[in-house]
């Protein structure tokens, strides 16, 4: 070998895998050899094509993403925007997180609120009349309520607050005494139950406390979307403690989200978002306890009373996040005999059901999205 | 054979086993370690050098281990602590998150970086 190339090749630092793209090529200057012979100027020019090659490949590794999170709806809300500028980026999740904080004290389910008053007055037996933002959201109730088969029950809040998710952290304590669920369970607290007229909102049912849970954080999204198509922004993400809707691209490329894994701290599945869509994931572990080695999730099956069982993870897409925060609930609940066709009655056909046994239940359409992240891939069962 | 063409032929062997790198190298070891926390700057700090940083979060003192090439929440000022039961992460896309005091810590590969996680 030509001692001058072994030359070249001890200057070189090793590549190593980590370092940033191209640096090891950048970093080392040109050895005095250059300045001898007949290559002196091609090996310069050579190196600079290089150089140029390897710094265009770092550009496109950093588009233009400007992503924020803030603490709102008592969770973290992570806000991605696609070539927006600072300023106005900054009032666009100023102006988010204060919606978004309105909307997390009007509808608090246990912390004093115009919901709990609400309830309050209903369980009294009184007429409320209703402003149209609780208007909206209450018929909204109802109506995915009813799409459900009642499996989505916003009307069963003494439930969840029967098992101690009526705070912001449960302890390991035991589960509610039998009696007292069974007595719930009979009284059947349903949405469908509720009047509401020209907005006058009445209940014959006692046993009702609505509880927004199940679907304001998707509401809360929406608005957030809103706001931004407003300001606006059409290519964003606003992913409030996990759930989240995806509008427009990264400059022509979609986002890329990846699904978590019900058992694991990595990511089961990823996916892209096209166009406008909203994707939700129920789980087991969100929120649980744990008392005798068993977990005791915050999911409720308004049939039985206790924390549904069979699934561990749902995920759903669908375009407004509002319905897909519900569905997902719902079709948690229905578990994995009953998911498909509840899927169906509620208008979503993509679908992804993790059971208890880590089998992946998928609908045809959502089976065409997802990505395993994980080697090997789970078993799955795709249904039409 | 002039020293410029052996010159060039050298650089073409030299570069192979970054370019193998590059396209062909096993993408599912992480990278970087992306610190975040609600309203403040992100951090990003390499996987391969052992260090405990304390982060600011909306509660108080969130406190993060990278050891080994894994990192993990050692202690967080929430309840529950969802956040250090998590335990270690050690591959691309893994994610441990304390809600409460508005902290996450993920790990970043190169090309395995995803926009959102669904949680």
């Amino acid at each position: 070998m030509n001692p001058d190339i072994s030359l070249l090749v001890s200057k070189i630092p090793p590549l190593k895998k980590g370092g940033t793209r191209g640096s090891a090529i950048l970093s080392f200057s040109a050895p005095p050899f250059f300045k001898r012979g007949a290559g002196g100027i091609f090996a310069p020019v050579l190196l600079t094509t290089l150089i140029l090659i390897f710094s265009l490949s770092g550009c496109e590794q950093h588009p233009r993403v400007f992503q924020q999170q803030v603490l709102a709806l008592g969770t973290l809300v992570d806000i991605s925007l696609y070539d927006v500028d600072g300023k106005k980026a900054a009032k666009a999740v100023t102006a988010i997180t204060n919606q978004m904080e309105v909307i997390h004290h009007k509808w608090h389910a246990w912390e004093p609120s115009k919901l709990t008053l609400l309830n309050k007055r209903l369980a009294r037996g009184e007429s409320v009349n209703l402003d149209p933002e609780q208007q909206q959201l209450i018929q909204k109730g109802i109506d995915l309520a009813q799409r459900s088969g009642d499996l989505f029950d916003p009307a069963a809040g003494k439930m969840i607050a029967l098992w101690g998710f009526h705070t912001d952290e449960r302890p390991d304590d035991p589960p509610p005494p039998k009696e007292k669920i069974t007595a719930l369970v009979k009284a059947a607290p349903k949405m469908s139950q509720l009047k509401l007229d020209n907005g006058q909102l009445s209940s014959p049912n006692p046993a009702i406390e609505i509880d927004v849970g199940g679907y304001a954080k998707g509401y809360a999204v929406d608005q957030a979307i809103a706001t931004l198509h407003k300001m606006g922004i059409d290519n964003a993400i606003v992913n409030a403690g996990g759930d989240l809707r995806a509008v427009g691209s990264k400059g022509g490329n979609p986002w890329r989200i990846g699904i978590r894994h019900p058992r694991r701290p990595g990511v089961l599945a990823s996916l892209e978002t096209h166009g406008d869509e909203s994707v939700f994931t129920s789980g087991d572990y969100e929120r649980y306890f744990m008392y005798h080695g068993k977990r005791y999730h915050h999911i409720i099956d308004p049939r039985s009373g206790r924390p549904a069982r069979g699934a561990t993870s749902v995920t759903v897409i669908n375009k407004d996040a509002t319905t897909a925060d519900a569905a997902a609930t719902a079709i948690f609940i229905a578990g994995p005999t009953q998911w498909r066709e509840t899927a169906r009655n509620m208008g979503i056909d993509q679908v992804m059901l993790v059971d208890d046994a880590g089998v992946v239940h998928m609908t045809r359409a959502m089976a065409k999205r997802v990505h395993f992240e994980i080697d090997p891939p789970p078993q799955t069962d795709i249904v039409p | 054979m002039s020293r410029a063409d052996k010159l060039v032929i050298a650089l073409a062997v030299l570069l192979l086993p970054f370019l193998y790198l590059q396209f062909w190298g096993n993408h599912s070891r992480g990278e970087v370690v992306q610190i975040r926390v609600a309203g403040g700057e992100d951090m990003i700090l390499p996987l391969d050098r052992d260090k405990t940083i304390k982060v600011a979060g909306a509660l108080g003192t969130s406190v993060i281990e990278i050891r080994n090439r894994q990192v993990r929440f050692i202690d967080s000022p929430c309840h529950g602590k969802q956040c250090v039961l998590t335990g270690w992460l050690h591959e691309d896309g893994q994610l441990a998150a304390c809600l409460p005091n508005g902290v996450t810590v993920q790990i970043v590969g190169r090309d395995n970086q995803f926009d959102a996680v669904n949680f």
